[in-house]
């Protein structure tokens, strides 16, 4: 029933997504415009397909550091891609292609990083290295960033964090198969690793004797939903909340246990934008609104609702 | 005006006339250097009027330097500030034949020729930003004889989605570009959905001489449409290819 409805959700989603849009395109129409074809539903789908990555993504995450705080990005990697763009820019680097490719390479290079520091002393991704580690780089990236900013004099600078905050609007069939290439790898990983997964909110120590190999599932869960991540930032930008609320919501419905809660993450992040996608294209149509201010108005009201249930329970 | 011998600084974007380049950079102009503009021991400081230059201008009085802020956002701020300049300067006469010239930009009596081609100004292509009606571009479109698809957006400038550029359809798509070739995102299958980017119909506006309004304004707006006429020709000379020849 859980399931159905969820299905039910998602695409009905998916259907409002390629049915509404500031062009008024006839319902008969539909399957003939190219507005449709080429805009409508690669957007849908991409919103769907990163939406859903962003939400493994931050189950995952939040499991691994076991801090029900932790979001896809905190880690450092929209530093990183950060920089990664407005480097390109600044660097002149043209061609349809640069600022994904560079967003990607700049989140890599952040998470190579964050991975390095997690490993210092024996740390062993000792999820308080890794917060801290994600911060710092994070918090280096940006610093970074900005002193490019304020010095080159590029005035595309500017429109970098246009991109990086910048959403669908580079949604095309292109981008849809890169992405719906790359993601089955690391969410096959991610829900491979959900049943050590499981055992790792019992601590470590415990999660070793019921039989898991924790460092190993730490490092794949960490490299997998990491490289979701990046490949997200690439596509889309940074798009908030949605790997942070998601995961709490689908935690309230399907329970602890990974091998249902990731699949629900997935379908549940990929309603959500979708349907947040759909509100920001047509709101204030024939003017859009960026997808993260969407998820935002959303989530943080959820958000503040599961604080309080989890305040008075 | 005839005042250029006794400019002692400029900014890093001043380029125009080419003898301005002579002159020593204070550096950026959004906000200025303030100890940088006070070396040149200038006895009047003009700045663009906007957030940050209003804490500048005040700083610079205050070290007693006399500074004046100027709105230069749309044609009709030209030529109140040729006079308020022609007034600081001492220079009111030469001044006032100016500031007539730039009045007569924007004055109805001249004859404006009726828009006939569409344009939209893709000033940033992810996420799509376009120029609205508040906007020098969109001025300087209706006067070389254009109207803007996006005049309805009130803003200056606004993030609209790809579909509504393809849904209005406009003949042109205008960028600033210094290096006069055609964006990158021409080349993005997504774009290819506007008819303009896949029939190539860009019209490349060099940034210095169309990003502000200045005393070159007149010739930004005679080239734009010198450039709109002579794609004009280019597409009726193409248009017989076209037809079918039952017809």
């Amino acid at each position: 029933m859980k399931w159905t409805l969820l299905v039910v959700v998602a695409v009905l989603a998916l259907v409002t997504s390629v049915i509404l849009g500031p062009a008024a395109v006839p319902l008969g129409e539909l399957l003939h415009s190219d507005i449709v074809w080429n805009l409508r539903v690669p957007r849908a789908l991409l919103a769907f397909l990163v939406g859903g990555s962003l939400g493994v993504a931050g189950a995952s995450l939040q499991a691994l550091v076991r801090n029900p705080l932790a979001d896809p990005f905190l880690l450092g990697l929209s530093g990183g891609a950060g920089l990664g763009a407005v480097v390109a820019i600044a660097l002149h680097v043209s061609g349809p292609w640069a600022l994904p490719i560079a967003a990607f390479a700049g989140a890599l290079a952040a998470l190579g990083l964050v991975y390095r520091l997690g490993l210092i002393g024996g740390a062993a991704l000792d999820p308080r290295i890794l917060l801290l580690g994600g911060v710092a780089i994070g918090a280096f990236a940006a610093a970074v960033t900005t002193a490019i900013v304020s010095l080159a004099d590029a005035a595309e600078l500017r429109n970098a964090f246009l991109w990086l905050w910048g959403g669908l609007s580079g949604a095309s069939w292109d981008s849809v198969l890169l992405v719906v290439l790359y993601i089955p790898i690391p969410l096959a990983v991610l829900l491979a690793a959900s049943r050590p997964l499981d055992l790792l909110a019992l601590g470590e120590e415990s999660a070793g004797y019921l039989g898991a190999d924790v460092e190993v599932v730490k490092r794949r869960v960490y490299l997998a939903a990491s490289l979701l991540t990046a490949a997200a930032v690439a596509v889309s930008g940074v798009i908030g909340f949605v790997g942070l609320v998601v995961p709490h919501l689908a935690r309230l419905t399907w329970g602890h246990r990974h091998r249902v809660l990731l699949p629900a993450a997935f379908l549940g992040g990929g309603a959500l934008l979708t349907f947040a996608d759909t509100l920001a294209r047509t709101a204030v149509a024939p003017r859009e609104l960026p997808v993260g201010v969407v998820t935002a108005l959303i989530g943080v009201p959820v958000f503040a609702l599961l604080l309080r249930r989890w305040t008075i329970a | 005006m005839g005042a250029g011998d006794r400019v002692v600084g400029r900014t890093q974007w001043c380029d125009y006339p080419p003898a301005a380049l002579a002159v020593p950079s204070v550096g950026d102009g959004m906000p200025p250097n303030v100890e940088a503009v006070a070396a040149r021991h200038p006895d009047l400081v003009v700045l663009y009027n906007a957030g940050p230059n209003v804490t500048a201008a005040q700083q610079l009085e205050r070290i007693g330097i006399r500074t004046v802020l100027l709105d230069m956002n749309r044609l009709e701020d030209l030529g109140p500030a040729t006079r308020t300049l022609g007034r600081l300067t001492g220079l009111e006469q030469r001044a006032e034949s100016l500031a007539q010239a730039m009045d007569s930009l924007t004055s109805t009596a001249v004859d404006r020729p009726r828009p006939s081609s569409t344009v939209a100004f893709v000033v940033w292509d992810n996420p799509p930003i376009i120029i609205g009606h508040g906007s020098y571009l969109d001025q300087l479109a209706a006067a070389a004889g254009a109207r803007n698809v996006f005049s309805d957006v009130t803003a200056p400038s606004a993030q609209v989605s790809l579909e509504s550029i393809v849904a209005r359809d406009p003949e042109w798509i205008a960028v600033l570009s210094d290096s006069g070739t055609v964006p990158a995102f021409a080349k993005r299958r997504e774009w290819r959905a506007v008819r303009a980017v896949r029939e190539g119909h860009f019209l490349l506006l060099q940034g210095s001489l169309f990003g502000h309004p200045g005393p070159r304004s007149g010739e930004a707006i005679r080239r734009f449409r010198a450039m709109l006429v002579r794609n004009d020709e280019g597409a009726q000379h193409a248009a017989p290819l076209h037809q079918a020849p039952n017809r």
